[in-house]
């Protein structure tokens, strides 16, 4: 009898054990408990992977995760290899992504849609601008879609790096609300951003769509005019640059960086990115690597970046038909 | 552009600091060791490297990846001339004569005429660059779709033209190569192509794969077929490694003259390197007395591509620094990581930060004397790879470049495309198939049909193609030439032989 | 006349023809001309077909020289050799990802050791494995920071 009892306390004595350890293991105090990897969706040196290292570094240094940090490169496809990867992984596992997660399934390019992941937030946009080369007689954004409406073939726009991604769109939507025929617009699509600016610069097309990033620097040296912008605020570095809005259509496109975690993240887990990121978007290392890379504050927490998600899908749905990519 | 004196000499006693002139070298030596593994060029050696300038000051993270860069350039002709496993497109010309003189015994030689002439290349192509920047930057924007498609139809016709006597066989080899790269989405219609939705391929397959397959995967397959070949058997004598004066007369000019030619070259964004040393081959296979030696160990085959791609290097910069275009995949990777440091390369550059574009400049000259010192302490090191006993070495070669084609796309993927190109490099070696035109195409061939197809929609018809530009014509000249001129001359000296039997 | 001279002519004879049924299947774009995505293939793919039957015919006209390039393939042991290395090259392709990169490593190096460097210099091949994988893994994965599996 005696030594059941003793038996039997032990297993108790155990079974606390264990249910204590389980107990600890998902306490919200404790995650992450081990190293957390951040997928970038492409090759070191592109976009995604800089901002990938750019978020590994701030984090880092400004002490906000305990836990060491890896940057994962799962290049290909438009971010869908890199997704696939993230989607098998646990909440360790978090993933740089961009309108393209929702683009690539609208396109048909993709089985993944962006309701299969934890969006986590936004962080960071880049507004996109229409430039002309300095020696055209385009006068601005409203006179270049009013030639387009008579003549959609008459101009030579030049596109980098793909059909479908934002300069794209963002051209057709606003060409589009003008009354503009897109399904005639003639497109160059350049391998780079940079490409797209050679060709403006040597004359070989007529307009360029792209960055403000990309273009902001041969306009403020008088190489080429941006005759328009999608932001919602004038750009600080010459305030003379007008909007779309400043023409006087209503139109604004941000071109947004994100991050987003795997599905089934519990809500201790995104509480505490929550916590993390809303942070680290305050501290001035992060602040440089906005003021460098040319991009503007776009935070918004999980919950709001949800909304926002949905309120995108919708919009590019919409988009995809009138630029002719989706039936 | 009036070159500016002061800021000239002040970059020059920055560059030369202590601290500056220990990055150069540690850049260096990390370039060339990265740029000698197979797969591993520069651009990926600078972007895997790119940490290492994180919290530096920009001028300093610049003059470091500059001279990772330029180690990756002079280590990547390394393993061409060594185990002909080159790491990049632009070193793979250095394979054509470099490999055949280690096989001949004298790898010391070909290592040093190669840092003798990517030397030459550098020095010609820096002092372009100091005098001539702006003018020349203006002159690539003369670059549209119909120059650029001609240009590249040019070097292919070049490429091609070299395998005389078995033009139907170059030809395949080219057009397979095209073959290759209409693999993925196409750019300007967005319609994805043989891609049997793999989403990997989406984005074609890396033109690296490609070169790792056939030089070293397909490389060791034959020779684990010869192992017990005494013939076939390198030299284990690697000879001296300073070069005869023969070697050195016979190379001097072509470097001297394939440097501008490969300067030009690199100006244009998009061309570059491979293209470069491509042209600077065939020209001074063409021009040459001896040509019937290139291929089989001829030194100008060496001392001309490597003078070119290095000149090529240094032109890239050009556009980088005057107008913030990236001119190649290494310059781009460069960008991405100095606007992450808050410089922005650009046409204000020279004009608010002007210490910052000499430095750098003195600093590529720095770099390259550095270098040659460093490369030519390092040959006797180097040949010592050969003496590892065959058996050893292929199967390391093998593994390094499973590796180094990792290190490319992520993807288990490219193993695969890696073994099958290793195989159609072993059949292409035994049925005595040239793989240049090959490699080259894979290279330009997306460049190529995206320029045609833009080309299309600016002019109508050919024709009106040709005839856009003087530089269109030029080079569609150059083109009809390359094909023709060598078969005519073939036949007039056969006349002449004729004559005189 | 040797049949075997004809079999790589013939094979890209066949991924010409390939390619053109691909090609001719290809999606219609959606943007602008909608066979613009055809054209330039069907441009190549009928080059390589003709290119391939001008092969085949030069071929024909060398059918009296001696075709001894396959020569290579003689000894039988040797080109077993190939065939086993190839093998253990999709095997390495299989493992990479699933067991991680050293581990993999170290068992296609060993097996390539043992098959090209023989039995005999096992202590070697030993070694060479062993020091090679981890000096490799250090260099990439930690001072390059690559991301291995």
């Amino acid at each position: 009898m005696k030594s059941r009892m003793k038996f039997l306390s032990v297993i108790m004595l155990a079974l606390v054990l264990v249910l204590s350890a389980c107990g600890n293991g998902s306490a919200e105090s404790d995650y992450p408990s081990k190293n957390v990897e951040i997928v970038a969706p492409a090759t070191p040196g592109g976009g995604w992977d800089a901002t990938a290292r750019a978020l590994q570094n701030v984090l880092d240094e400004e002490g906000l995760v305990e836990q060491n940090m890896n940057v994962v490169n799962k290049p290909g496809g438009g971010g869908e290899v890199g997704w696939q990867y993230l989607k098998g992984k646990d909440s360790h596992s978090l993933s740089i992504n961009s309108s393209l997660v929702i683009a690539n399934n609208l396109l048909g390019q993709s089985d993944l849609t962006y309701e299969d992941f934890t969006p986590l937030a936004v962080l960071a946009t880049e507004w996109i601008s229409v430039a002309v080369p300095s020696d055209s007689d385009i006068e601005d954004g409203v006179d270049m879609l009013e030639r387009l409406k008579e003549d959609p073939k008459s101009l030579k726009i030049a596109v980098g790096p793909a059909l479908g991604n934002n300069d794209h769109l963002s051209f057709v939507r606003v060409a589009d609300e003008y009354g503009v025929d897109v399904s005639q617009l003639e497109f160059m699509i350049y391998e780079s951003g940079g490409d797209v600016l050679t060709a403006l610069l040597g004359g070989h097309v007529d307009v360029a769509t792209l960055s403000i990033s990309e273009s902001l620097e041969q306009h403020l040296s008088g190489n080429l005019d941006i005759i328009a912008t999608t932001a919602d605020e004038p750009i600080p570095e010459d305030e003379s640059i007008e909007s779309w809005q400043d023409q006087g259509i209503d139109f604004t496109f941000p071109h947004w960086r994100g991050i987003m975690g795997p599905p089934d993240m519990t809500e201790e887990e995104i509480a505490y990115w929550d916590e993390t990121f809303s942070e680290m978007v305050e501290s001035e290392e992060w602040q440089k690597v906005l003021d460098n890379n040319g991009w503007q504050d776009y935070y918004m927490n999980s919950e709001e970046t949800k909304a926002f998600l949905d309120e995108q899908n919708e919009m590019y749905e919409d988009l995809m038909k009138t630029a002719g990519l989706t039936e | 552009m009036g070159v500016d004196w002061n800021s000239f000499l002040e970059g020059f006693t920055t560059a030369m600091s202590f601290q500056n002139l220990i990055f150069i070298i540690i850049g260096g030596l990390l370039g060339t060791v990265v740029g000698m593994l197979p797969g591993l060029g520069p651009a990926t050696a600078v972007a895997v490297l790119i940490p290492i300038t994180f919290g530096m000051d920009s001028t300093s993270a610049l003059i470091l990846l500059g001279a990772i860069y330029y180690g990756a350039m002079y280590g990547g002709s390394r393993s061409s001339i060594l185990i002909n496993t080159p790491g990049d497109g632009s070193a793979i010309a250095a394979t054509f004569d470099g490999y055949p003189m280690t096989r001949k015994g004298q790898a010391g030689q070909a290592l040093t005429l190669s840092t003798l002439a990517s030397l030459v290349g550098g020095f010609v192509a820096i002092i372009g660059f100091v005098f001539l920047a702006k003018p020349l930057a203006s002159f690539a924007l003369q670059f549209g779709p119909a120059e650029y498609f001609f240009l590249l139809v040019f070097t292919l016709s070049a490429v091609v033209s070299l395998s005389k006597g078995n033009m139907i066989k170059g030809f395949v080899s080219m057009v397979l190569g095209l073959l290759i790269t209409t693999i993925g989405v196409d750019s300007q219609s967005g319609v994805y192509r043989y891609t049997f939705d793999i989403p990997h391929l989406s984005e074609g397959i890396d033109f690296l794969v490609v070169i790792i397959g056939i030089y070293a995967v397909g490389e060791v397959l034959y020779n684990i077929l010869l192992i017990n070949n005494e013939d076939q058997r390198i030299k284990d004598d690697v000879g001296r490694s300073w070069i005869t004066k023969e070697q050195w007369t016979r190379s001097f000019w072509p470097m001297v003259r394939q440097a501008p030619v490969g300067f030009l070259v690199g100006i244009l964004p998009g061309a570059g390197g491979s293209i470069a040393s491509m042209i600077s081959y065939s020209t001074e296979q063409q021009l040459s007395k001896k040509s019937d030696e290139f291929g089989k160990g001829a030194p100008e085959g060496v001392a001309a591509p490597e003078s070119s791609n290095n000149a090529a290097a240094v032109g890239a910069f050009i556009p980088l620094l005057t107008m913030g275009i990236p001119g190649s995949g290494t310059t781009a990777v460069i960008l991405g990581a100095l606007i992450m440091l808050g410089l922005q390369p650009g046409p204000m550059l020279f004009q608010d930060q002007p210490d910052v574009a000499w430095t750098f400049i003195n600093s590529l000259f720095i770099g390259n004397i550095v270098l040659v010192i460093m490369n030519i302490l390092l040959i006797g090191f180097l040949i010592k790879i050969l003496k590892t006993p065959p058996h050893v070495l292929y199967p390391i070669i093998l593994v390094l470049a499973f590796i180094g084609t990792y290190t490319l796309g992520y993807s288990i993927i490219d193993f695969f495309i890696l073994v099958i190109f290793g195989i159609i490099g072993l059949f292409m070696k035994i049925l005595n198939i040239p793989t240049a035109p090959l490699i080259l195409a894979v290279i330009i061939g997306h460049q190529m049909e995206q320029n045609y197809r833009m080309a299309s929609v600016s002019y109508d018809g050919l024709w009106a193609m040709i005839t856009a530009s003087p530089i269109a014509i030029l080079f569609a000249v150059l083109t009809v030439a390359s094909i023709f001129l060598p078969a005519l001359f073939n036949r007039l000296s056969r006349v002449k032989v004729d004559n005189k039997g | 006349m040797e049949i075997i001279r004809f079999i790589v002519p013939s094979i890209i004879l066949l991924i010409s023809v390939i390619y053109l049924i691909l090609t001719f299947n290809l999606p219609e774009s959606k943007v602008g001309n909608p066979t613009a995505a055809m054209n330039y293939p069907l441009l190549i793919g009928f080059s390589l077909l003709g290119l391939s039957i001008l092969y085949i015919l030069s071929e024909i006209k060398d059918r009296k020289k001696i075709f001894e390039a396959y020569k290579i393939f003689s000894d039988r042991e040797l080109t077993i050799k190939v065939i086993i290395v190839l093998v253990l090259c999709l095997g390495y392709t299989f493992i990479f990802e699933r067991i991680g990169f050293l581990i993999s490593t170290i068992l296609f190096l060993g097996a390539l050791l043992f098959l090209i460097n023989g039995r005999r210099k096992w202590l070697m091949n030993i070694i060479v494995t062993i020091l090679f994988s981890f000096i490799s893994w250090y260099t990439f994965a930690e001072l390059l920071s690559v991301s291995l599996p």
